[in-house]
C-alpha cells in the first residue's frame, strides 16, 4: 500500500507523528511525505530510516518529498524505550505501588478497622499484575510477623513474584525485626525510589 | 549601567554603589508539560536561574500571567502559581506582585530582581585561554519535550525531566562564588552550542568541547534517533554552524543534541583549569550531581567552537 502526506505547515512534532500513525496503522510499504521545512524533512527522514525504511529526498520548489520505502517489506515496529508504561494508553500495563501505613483500615471502631485490613489484604490481588510493590510501614509492618491474620496471604503473593517491602526502620522500633515472616527489610530510599517510578501511589 | 542592551546577556546589571548592584531578568513562555503545578516550579526556576548564572542572589519576583480563565478555569492557575511559590521559597526569593491580562494562549513566567556584588558579577564575556568549561546538568530536554508532546516518554522519563527542569541553579552559584570564575551563562533556549558561541563571539579564542564527556539524557539519544528533535535545534544550528567545527566522528545526533533548546538548564561555568577538578568535586558534594568538565579554552583560532 502506499500514501502520501502532506505535513506542509506543521511544526515538529507532528509531521513525524503523522508518518508514525500512517506506517503503523495502514501497514504501509511505500509512503511520501511533503514537508516544507529542514527541521520537518531531517526528522521524518531519520523516523523512516529508524523504521528500517530507505529514503531519499526531492526538494521541489519551498517544499521537500521525502519517499521512502520498506527494506524488503519487513515489519518494523516503532521502537519505544523498554519498560515504558505509557499511562495515556490503556491496553498498557501500569505500576501501582500500595503503601500500608496501619495495621488497621480507616478511624472508628479498632476491631471493624482490623477486619477491613484483613479483607482489604486479602481482595488486593483484583488489581491482577498491576499490582507491583506493597510497601508496609509504621503499624502497617506488623501485617508480616507471626501472628498476623493475612501472613498466609502476603506468603502466597510473595511467591507469585509480588515485591513486599518492609520498613526496617518500623520493625526495629517495635522490636520486631526477628519476628517479620514475610518482605523485604527496606530503607526510606528505596521507598521513595519505588513512589517515584511507580505510575500510582495508593497510600493506606 | 554594568550590564545593557549593548552587550545582551542573562539579565541587566546596575551599579547602586561601590559594592552593590541590582539585577533584574525577566523570562515567561507557554506550557511545556501538562501538570500545571509543575509547569510553575519549571518556569519560576527558569526566570531565577539568569540571577544565579551572573553571581547574584534573587530577592523579589513578580508573577506575569496571560491567562485563559474561560477555558481553563481558576484551578489550573492556581496550581501554576503554587508551583512558581515553591521555587521562590525555596529561593528565599519573596513574591512582591505581578500582573495578568485574559488571553487565548496561556503563558506564565516572572520577573525576577536581585544583588551583586560588582566585583563578584560573572557575565557571558571573560573566558581566556586555559580555561575549562563546567556543565552542571545533563543536556536533552527540548527533545524530550517534543517526545511528551509525541507522546511517547514514558511516565518514569517525563518525571526524570520534570524534576530536572524544576530545578534551581542556586546550589551550582552558590559553590561558583567561592572560585576564580571567569564567565557564567545558563543554558537555555540557544542549546549549549548557541549560549557558548555568544561567550566566545567577538573574542580572540576558540574552545573544544569533548562530546564524550557531556552529560546528556540518555532517552534524548533514543528520542532524536528516531526524528523527535525539535524545531528549536535546527534554528540554533542554522543560526551559528559557521562557528562550529564537528569532527568527522560525531553522528548528527549528537550535533542535534548539542544544540537542543534547553528549558531551565543547567549553568555553564569558566574557570582556570587548575581549580575546574576542585570545583566539579565541591558541586558534586553539594548535590549538583551532574556536574561535568565538558571542555577547554584555547587561543589557537578565533570565534570557533571544535567539537570532539
Amino acid at each position: 500500500m502506499h500514501k502520501t502526506l502532506d505535513a506542509r505547515g506543521l511544526a515538529c512534532p507532528t509531521p513525524v507523528l503523522m508518518t508514525k500513525d500512517a506506517i503503523e496503522e495502514d501497514k504501509l510499504n511505500t509512503v511520501e511525505v511533503i514537508v516544507d521545512n529542514e527541521a520537518a524533512k531531517e526528522n521524518v527522514s531519520r523516523f523512516l530510516g529508524s523504521q528500517q525504511f530507505s529514503v531519499s529526498t526531492v526538494e521541489e520548489e519551498n517544499d521537500y518529498k521525502i519517499c521512502a520505502q520498506r527494506q524488503g517489506y519487513m515489519v518494523g515496529t516503532i521502537s519505544k524505550p523498554e519498560d515504558c508504561p505509557q499511562p495515556a494508553a490503556s491496553d498498557q500495563k501500569q505500576k501501582i505501588m500500595v503503601l500500608i501505613a496501619t495495621d488497621r483500615l480507616g478511624n472508628g471502631d479498632d476491631e471493624l478497622g482490623k477486619k477491613l485490613i484483613i479483607s482489604f489484604i486479602k481482595t488486593i490481588k483484583e488489581m491482577g499484575d498491576e499490582l507491583w510493590r506493597l510497601v508496609l510501614v509504621n503499624n502497617g509492618v506488623k501485617l508480616t510477623i507471626n501472628d498476623s491474620p493475612v501472613l498466609e496471604d502476603l506468603v502466597a503473593y510473595k511467591n507469585d513474584g509480588l515485591t513486599i517491602l518492609v520498613c526496617g526502620t518500623c520493625l526495629t522500633h517495635f522490636g520486631l525485626l526477628k519476628a517479620k515472616k514475610v518482605g523485604e527489610t527496606t530503607n526510606m530510599l528505596d521507598i521513595i525510589t519505588a513512589m517515584q517510578l511507580a505510575d500510582k501511589v495508593i497510600n493506606i | 549601567m554594568l550590564v545593557g542592551l549593548g552587550a545582551p546577556d542573562d539579565a541587566g546589571v546596575y551599579q547602586l554603589s561601590e559594592d552593590l548592584a541590582l539585577i533584574q531578568t525577566v523570562d515567561f513562555f507557554t506550557p511545556i508539560i501538562d501538570d500545571p503545578y509543575d509547569f510553575g516550579r519549571i518556569s519560576a526556576a527558569n526566570a531565577l536561574s539568569d540571577i544565579y548564572a551572573m553571581g547574584g542572589v534573587p530577592k523579589t519576583a513578580m508573577n506575569i500571567v496571560a491567562y485563559p480563565m474561560q477555558k481553563l478555569g481558576k484551578d489550573v492557575l492556581r496550581a501554576v502559581l503554587a508551583g512558581g511559590i515553591e521555587k521562590l521559597k525555596e529561593a528565599e526569593t519573596v513574591l512582591i506582585g505581578g500582573h495578568s491580562i485574559e488571553d487565548d494562549e496561556f503563558k506564565y513566567g516572572l520577573s525576577v530582581t536581585g544583588f551583586v556584588h560588582p566585583q563578584h558579577l560573572y557575565t557571558n564575556k571573560g573566558l581566556g585561554s586555559g580555561d575549562c568549561l563546567i556543565l552542571t546538568k545533563p543536556l536533552g530536554t527540548g527533545i524530550i519535550n517534543t517526545a511528551i508532546k509525541g507522546g511517547l516518554a514514558s511516565s518514569e522519563t517525563i518525571l526524570r525531566v520534570t524534576e530536572l527542569m524544576a530545578e534551581l541553579n542556586k546550589t551550582a552559584s552558590e559553590v561558583m562564588k567561592s572560585f576564580p570564575i571567569t564567565a557564567c551563562t545558563d543554558i537555555t533556549g540557544f542549546g549549549i552550542l548557541g549560549h557558548l558561541a555568544e561567550m566566545v563571539f567577538g573574542t580572540d579564542i576558540c574552545v573544544t568541547i569533548e562530546s564524550r564527556t557531556v552529560p546528556i539524557l540518555p532517552e534524548a539519544l533514543e528520542f532524536a534517533a528516531i526524528g523527535f528533535v525539535p524545531a528549536g535545534s535546527h534554528r540554533n544550528r542554522s543560526f551559528r554552524q559557521e562557528m562550529v567545527k564537528l569532527a568527522p566522528d560525531i553522528s548528527l545526533i549528537m550535533r542535534d543534541v548539542l544544540f537542543d533548546p534547553q528549558t531551565s538548564g543547567g549553568l555553564l561555568i569558566g574557570c582556570p583549569e587548575k581549580y575546574a577538578v576542585e570545583l566539579k568535586k565541591h558541586l558534586i558534594a553539594k548535590g549538583v550531581k551532574h556536574a561535568a568538565i565538558i571542555g577547554k579554552v584555547f587561543d589557537k583560532e578565533k570565534e570557533i567552537i571544535n567539537i570532539v
